[in-house]
């Protein structure tokens, strides 16, 4: 497992994990802007897609993923070294207030019109600012264990993060208050 | 930048990728070209669209224009910057009509 540098500055990073060739920030954008791949995503989700979202159209649900796919790619490329990242991700537990230690995170967009949007990016948070993009999912369920596509995405979140916690990537102190957290 | 974010971010530099991942040129690729590449994601939706209407998949696609199944994958996946010619053969081998004529005045 590598990381690669989003911002230059080293305050996001995306993993790459070693059977693929690319980290999973750009796998998961080549997938939201792939037609055939999104027209079998919602073929095989089309329960979810309708009762939750009322939308019965696939082709409505691949234009309004490559729509919000390009919104969340500019904010990514936009990102300046002033930017604080704290207001992109949030804690991936809804009714989570308080942080822990290698908090898993999530990105999420706020769409001006229709549905809220499904494109979500997953992150580990290692200090305050600093964040790690262990992959993203298309999430149309309430909760992330219902479906294997997102569940899969909470496997990655734990790989990583147990994989920085192994090679004491966070520091003495910040260990301790994650073990008292435990 | 705080010195716990500077710690945090020295550690992690000793996990970098050997090679450089070139998501930026991807994506900066994505926003110059986004305006005929939404045009190729329409033609796949509407080319994906018909061949499930007819029950026709992406090798007989490529017989029917002449052309190999790797390149009908990269169409359907909506990021070719697709020849007139081969819009006339989609047009052909789908029976469908991507380019509408224009009404001239005479």
């Amino acid at each position: 497992m590598t990381f690669d540098k989003i911002t230059k500055d080293g305050r996001l990073w995306a993993v790459r994990f070693d059977e693929n060739t690319d980290n999973e920030f750009i796998r998961t954008i080549d997938q939201w802007d792939d037609v055939q791949w999104l027209r079998a995503f919602f073929i095989e989700n089309i329960n979810d897609l309708i009762a939750y979202f009322k939308i019965s159209d696939i082709n409505i649900a691949i234009s309004d993923t490559i729509e919000d796919s390009d919104r969340l790619q500019r904010i990514i490329l936009d990102i300046s070294p002033e930017a604080d990242l704290n207001r992109i991700f949030r804690p991936l537990d809804n009714n989570q207030a308080s942080d822990v230690m290698l908090q898993k995170e999530k990105a999420r967009l706020k769409r001006k019109f229709g549905h809220s949007s499904w494109l979500r990016l997953y992150a580990i948070k290692l200090v305050s600012g600093v964040y790690i993009i262990t992959g993203g999912a298309i999430k149309l369920t309430a909760t992330m264990q219902e479906r294997e596509h997102t569940s899969r995405e909470l496997v990655k979140l734990e790989r990583v993060r147990n994989f920085l916690l192994q090679e004491n990537v966070i520091d003495e102190a910040g260990f301790a208050d994650y073990m008292t957290e435990l | 930048m705080d010195n716990d974010m500077k710690t945090t971010i020295e550690k992690l530099e000793k996990y970098a990728s050997s090679t450089p991942s070139k998501w930026r040129e991807a994506l900066e690729y994505r926003q110059e070209n986004k305006t005929w590449l939404r045009y190729s994601q329409r033609i796949a939706m509407l080319m994906l669209d018909k061949m499930d209407e007819l029950g026709i998949n992406q090798k007989q696609l490529a017989e029917m224009m002449s052309c190999s199944q790797q390149y009908i994958s990269k169409i359907l996946k909506g990021r070719e910057n697709l020849s007139l010619e081969t819009l006339s053969k989609i047009e052909g081998a789908l029976g469908i009509s991507i380019i509408k004529e224009e009404q001239v005045a005479v």
